[in-house]
């Protein structure tokens, strides 16, 4: 249960969210002033880094031989919920999911941390690391060591190396004219985790909401890797539209996104209807707009700020062949996976999206 | 009646819209005034009145803080749709009127054994919904107003209604008088008045 600030001066011990100002992946720089910051830095490219910088790919690939190569990734941000082992969680899973969007296998992660020592007793620390270490041991990779810092807010996350066959990588360019594009979790986290520390939430959809995000994209990829799929990303904090944007300007294509196919977490939208939607979701919208077509008379604004909410621990965007795309969504269904088709490619104009 | 004020500056979200959120859920308050840091809070307090149908207007503060104001009709109903914002649902309505009202009256399909009649108003809703028709409005009056109650098996397929873009409206005084105030939206709350005025307004009128 949540408690408003008044609640909190009665309580013994902060809780975990209370000195965080944007939480999980709302918390991401946005694209743009990434993009500024990134463009003045001198870069080293060998040949065999695959995946750098440039496509705003999930994470780093270096081929070490012609049947391996490296990937490397780190992702962490402050905590979104106030129970410090489910943070813990979320956290991992999001981090390793950076790994899996690339096709990859996670071998070995790092514990990124920091914390408010003086704040929260160590047992909160040990939490947060034990839910980490929960789905590390999940995922089969090591957990090999880590970083903690003292800080104002407490922060987790991992740095994940893992590997894959260089043949086998699923990056954001790889999508074809035509492809149906499958998103492997529902969307609207971001709205989801605020209206949840509102206590708008029932503890079902509370409970089903923290469950997805806990959950690991290994099973997704392990289905997906059965199927000749083009290109894949995960949905985190530029929201589906914005991942769905890099993936098609990756692929020089254009996008539709059926927006009644977008699988929502229950109550939310009912809670972004009402104006409980973070900061991000905005920033994510003024970067974007301009290349996303839509008519405001068909598709609810609700549904639009839900398309651009930062999501946390995101499903896997898979695009493939329209007949693979049947059997894979029918064979991720089969495995329990809130997986469905919400658009396709096509041949517009290269890097836009019309919502339909 | 009442007015309400609130300082919601140094607040992190959702700090603001739920202050805001819980002062509207009390119909008897009318206006709101609230200050905020910043174009966020401005948006998303723009949403929520939208969603109580009730007119926003924002002015900017020297201090670069805004107030916002929050003000609902007594009859709760139309929004004024002059913050750019406030788009979609209203319009997306009146450009699909179909001039068709079901009015219920009570909250079974007409006369008979009681379970069976109250499993047949489930149907009736259903069947209508499934077939894609969409009333402009779906009104109830007297015990119909309990179709409306949370456990009834009716709820969910009129709040798929109201999802597609279809009025579901409870007359007020009947809410009033079965206690169901607790259970129904106050947006969803109607009068007396304004169901006359539907179903003089409407071309045809099914009511079962």
């Amino acid at each position: 249960m949540t408690k408003t600030s008044d609640d909190r001066q009665s309580e013994q011990l902060p809780l975990l969210t209370a000195s965080v100002k944007a939480q999980g992946c709302a918390a991401k720089i946005s694209s743009s002033a990434l993009f500024e910051m990134l463009a003045g830095l001198k870069l080293v490219s060998p040949k065999e880094l695959i995946c750098g910088i440039e496509n705003f790919e999930d994470a780093a690939v270096y081929k070490i031989s012609d049947d391996l190569a490296i990937v490397q990734t780190v992702d962490f941000f402050p905590a979104l919920v106030d129970d410090p082992y489910i943070f813990g969680q979320i956290a991992a899973a999001n981090a390793l999911s950076d790994v899996y969007a690339m096709g990859a296998k996670p071998i070995l992660a790092l514990n990124v941390l920091c914390f408010p020592a003086c704040d929260y007793p160590p047992e909160t620390m040990q939490e947060i690391l034990r839910g980490g270490a929960s789905k590390i041991a999940e995922s089969g990779a090591a957990l090999a060591g880590g970083h903690s810092i003292s800080a104002s807010e407490p922060i987790y996350g991992l740095s994940v190396c893992g590997l894959v066959h260089p043949d086998k990588i699923l990056t954001n360019s790889g999508g074809k004219n035509g492809d149906y594009l499958i998103l492997t979790k529902p969307i609207g986290s971001g709205v989801g985790l605020l209206a949840q520390k509102a206590g708008l939430l029932s503890k079902s959809a509370s409970d089903k909401l923290l469950q997805s995000l806990t959950s690991l994209n290994a099973r997704a990829l392990e289905i997906a890797s059965q199927y000749d799929i083009h290109g894949a990303t995960d949905i985190t904090g530029f929201g589906l539209i914005g991942h769905v944007l890099e993936m098609a300007r990756g692929s020089k294509l254009s996008a539709s996104i059926e927006a009644k196919a977008v699988p929502i977490y229950s109550e939310v939208e009912d809670a972004c209807a009402q104006g409980f939607i973070p900061a991000s979701a905005y920033t994510n919208r003024t970067a974007y707009q301009e290349n996303v077509l839509y008519d405001h008379n068909q598709i609810s604004l609700a549904l639009i700020d839900l398309l651009y909410d930062p999501q946390t621990s995101g499903g896997l965007l898979l695009a493939c062949e329209e007949n693979q795309a049947h059997a894979l969504l029918a064979d991720l269904l089969k495995n329990g996976l809130e997986a469905s088709v919400i658009g396709r490619f096509d041949g517009g104009h290269p890097g836009t999206i019309s919502i339909v | 009646m009442s007015k309400k004020e609130l300082d919601l500056r140094g607040l992190t979200c959702p700090q603001p819209v739920l202050a805001t959120k819980k002062l509207l859920d009390d119909a008897s308050v009318q206006e709101v005034r609230a200050i905020v840091d910043d174009q966020i809070n401005v948006n998303n307090l723009t949403r929520l009145a939208n969603y109580f149908r009730a007119q926003i207007s924002v002015a900017q503060k020297n201090d670069s803080s805004y107030l916002v104001t929050i003000s609902r009709s007594a009859q709760a109903d139309h929004g004024d749709a002059q913050a750019e914002q406030i788009q979609q649902s209203q319009l997306q309505i009146d450009k699909a009127k179909t001039g068709v009202v079901v009015f219920l009256t009570k909250d079974m399909f007409g006369e008979g054994d009681l379970e069976f009649s109250r499993t047949l108003i489930n149907l009736f809703l259903q069947t209508i919904y499934e077939s894609g028709q969409r009333p402009d409005a779906i009104l109830m009056a007297n015990t119909g107003v309990k179709l409306m109650a949370k456990a009834n098996s009716c709820r969910k397929v009129l709040d798929d209604f109201r999802e597609a873009g279809s009025e579901v409206l409870a007359c007020g005084l009947c809410v009033e008088f079965y206690k169901l105030k607790e259970e129904i939206p106050v947006n969803q709350i109607t009068s007396m008045f304004n169901i006359v005025e539907y179903l003089f307004a409407c071309g045809k009128v099914l009511s079962p």
